[in-house]
């Protein structure tokens, strides 16, 4: 059972939405995306109709994102489990939802004209998270990820 | 009576162009054939020796038709002599033995004939098109994103010239044709049109489509109360008003763009396309609930997109001010969203909305980085562009109100969605400020005062 935040997790998403005919339907998406979780940082390649490739990452890469993601390790956890009870976010847990009801924002950027990624692509990154309803998902314990 | 194989001038004149002895035209005219009616022939492409078999065949001569051909011409009624003539004419015994089979009668045949017809050449050919000093051998490979405007652009076909020379209708790398009329465009320069993103931006926008019609999910909308449903209605009327607008003054400037820039057209294209579907879903949403249209714009901020007397500001009016506060209400609109329909209508609107910005505020760096010293003219259209919509703000009380009782649920709680309103205007305005600065405009000192409270709100 994968763990969030990890590799891993992040991995079994991606082999999903690859093989997803509804998800290459979206059309072509083509932005570098953080996601931060505590002080886990993963980074996330979508290029033309997949996801290729994620990792680990640093601080020091959220700069050469279009934009990351960001909130606090308990809303990651409420968001995911709404995806997984829904088998898709509900009207109050989309990501653009979300991103407005935080002060400082879910999507967050370096680049003002990058982090319109977060909006053209927005249907295809909504889908890539709610591909999480397709898994089960094993938190990791908070004090391991907010370290 | 004349001497019908005496050959006229006109006709004499007409053979020696044609290549046509006088022996050949002699026994056309001893048929019965008028000096008109064999100058016909000719300028159909008829040449001597396609014409001397077909008289040969009339006196009897010319091919001979087969016995597979004969017996179908017996079955079809069709006479040999006529048969004959076809062949001496050029055409091949599949094609007469086809005709015969689909109907086609001896007398529809006879017609055929003295009109010209019947195979071989009937027209003359030119081919000279054949050897245009275009670059060949062009083998454009797709990509991962299939073949892009992007793949296609190599060799001479991607070189984009900062200035366009022609006046026509002419496809960049083709060969010109001298005398072709001009079509009237007024835009030659790459610097003001160009967006370096412009090519993608197409392909996305062709990627990434969808249908109101049969997408949304519009059986998910129930009945809402009568004030939130005449909100809702109100904020339809206004986002189709000004969409259908964005589409027009678009529309209003393709065609003032030459050909030498054809990824901008492209994607313009798809711009108009996208507004023009906003229009559609929002008037759809409008009228599938039980409400309908409300009241239109005042529409003072609409004219500093009319009024702009060149693309550039239009586009930082309309592609980049306006934008940015029309994404900014698409997504406080898919935050607050009531059912599953209208969270998926503004969702996709909030992908559109948010490559036009894209191409603006990309295409206003472009510039920037070309022609600096446009930079003052470029905040001076942001200067009027700002004033109007602020004075559009005072005299139109139905777009605030309207998406404030969206927010806030009714009527009775309109206080707190006006501050959900501030709130969705302190985001937009921020995130405009943000595009500038990347396009390399600081524009935080020069924000109309009358936007810039939104942003200490």
């Amino acid at each position: 059972m994968p763990v969030f935040p990890s590799v891993e997790w992040f991995d079994a998403i991606k082999n999903i939405v690859n093989q997803d005919p509804e998800f290459r339907a979206l059309g072509t998406v083509d932005s570098v995306i953080g996601v931060k979780v505590g002080g886990k940082i993963y980074e996330l390649i979508f290029e033309a109709f997949e996801c290729t490739n994620v990792r680990e990452a640093t601080d020091n890469d959220l700069r050469d994102m279009d934009f990351w993601l960001e909130q606090p390790y308990d809303k990651w956890q409420d968001m995911i489990e709404n995806i997984k009870r829904n088998g898709k976010a509900g009207l109050s847990h989309t990501l653009n939802t979300l991103d407005l009801s935080m002060p400082e924002g879910l999507a967050r950027s370096h680049d003002g004209y990058r982090r319109d990624a977060f909006y053209r692509f927005n249907q295809s990154i909504q889908d890539f998270f709610n591909a999480s309803a397709k898994i089960d998902t094993q938190f990791a314990a908070a004090e391991a990820v907010t370290a | 009576m004349a001497d019908i194989t005496t050959i006229p001038d006109h006709l004499r004149a007409k053979a020696q162009e044609k290549g046509w002895p006088d022996d050949v035209v002699q026994q056309a005219l001893a048929t019965g054939a008028s000096a008109d009616q064999i100058i016909g022939y000719m300028n159909q492409g008829v040449t001597a020796e396609q014409a001397r078999q077909f008289l040969a065949a009339q006196a009897g001569g010319g091919p001979e038709p087969s016995d597979a051909l004969k017996a179908k011409a017996a079955d079809a009624n069709w006479p040999l002599d006529l048969v004959k003539r076809a062949l001496a004419m050029g055409a091949a015994e599949n094609d007469l033995i086809n005709f015969m089979d689909m109907g086609v009668t001896a007398e529809q045949a006879q017609q055929f004939i003295e009109q010209g017809g019947g195979g071989g050449a009937s027209f003359q050919v030119d081919l000279s098109w054949m050897d245009v000093p275009t670059e060949w051998n062009t083998r454009a490979k797709p990509t991962k994103h299939g073949l892009t405007l992007e793949a296609i652009n190599i060799g001479k076909y991607g070189d984009i010239p900062d200035i366009w020379p022609y006046q026509t209708e002419m496809p960049r790398g083709a060969v010109p044709i001298p005398g072709v009329e001009g079509m009237g465009y007024s835009i030659f320069e790459k610097q003001e049109v160009w967006s370096d993103a412009c090519a993608k931006l197409y392909e996305e926008a062709i990627q990434r489509r969808w249908r109101p019609a049969t997408d949304v999910p519009w059986t998910s909308i129930e009945p809402l109360p009568d004030d939130l449903e005449r909100a809702i209605c109100q904020i339809c009327t206004h986002i189709s008003e000004k969409e259908q607008l964005e589409a027009d003054v678009l529309g209003r400037w393709e065609p003032e763009i030459s050909y030498g820039y054809h990824e901008v057209k492209l994607y313009l294209a798809t711009t108009i396309f996208e507004n023009a579907r906003a229009v559609e879903v929002f008037r759809k949403r409008a009228l599938s609930n039980g409400g309908g249209l409300g009241v239109q714009s005042s529409g003072w901020a609409f004219r500093s997109i009319v009024d702009a007397r060149n693309f550039t500001e239009m586009v930082a009016i309309q592609m980049v001010l306006h934008d940015s506060l029309t994404l900014g209400q698409y997504a406080f609109g898919e935050k607050f969203a009531r059912n599953p329909a209208e969270k998926f209508i503004f969702a996709h609107c909030l992908q559109d909305k948010a490559r036009h910005l894209s191409y603006g505020v990309s295409h206003l760096k472009y510039v920037l980085l070309h022609r600096p010293e446009r930079r003052e003219e470029i905040q001076r259209y942001l200067d009027k562009g700002e004033g109007m919509l602020v004075q559009d703000d005072k005299k139109d009380p139905s777009t605030r109100e309207s998406f404030a009782m969206y927010f806030a649920g009714g009527k009775d709680k309109i206080a707190d969605g006006l501050q959900v309103y501030d709130a969705m205007r302190k985001t937009a305005l921020g995130q405009y400020l943000a595009r500038l600065k990347w396009a390399t405009l600081d524009r935080s000192q020069r924000l109309q005062p009358g936007l810039k409270a939104y942003l200490g709100s």
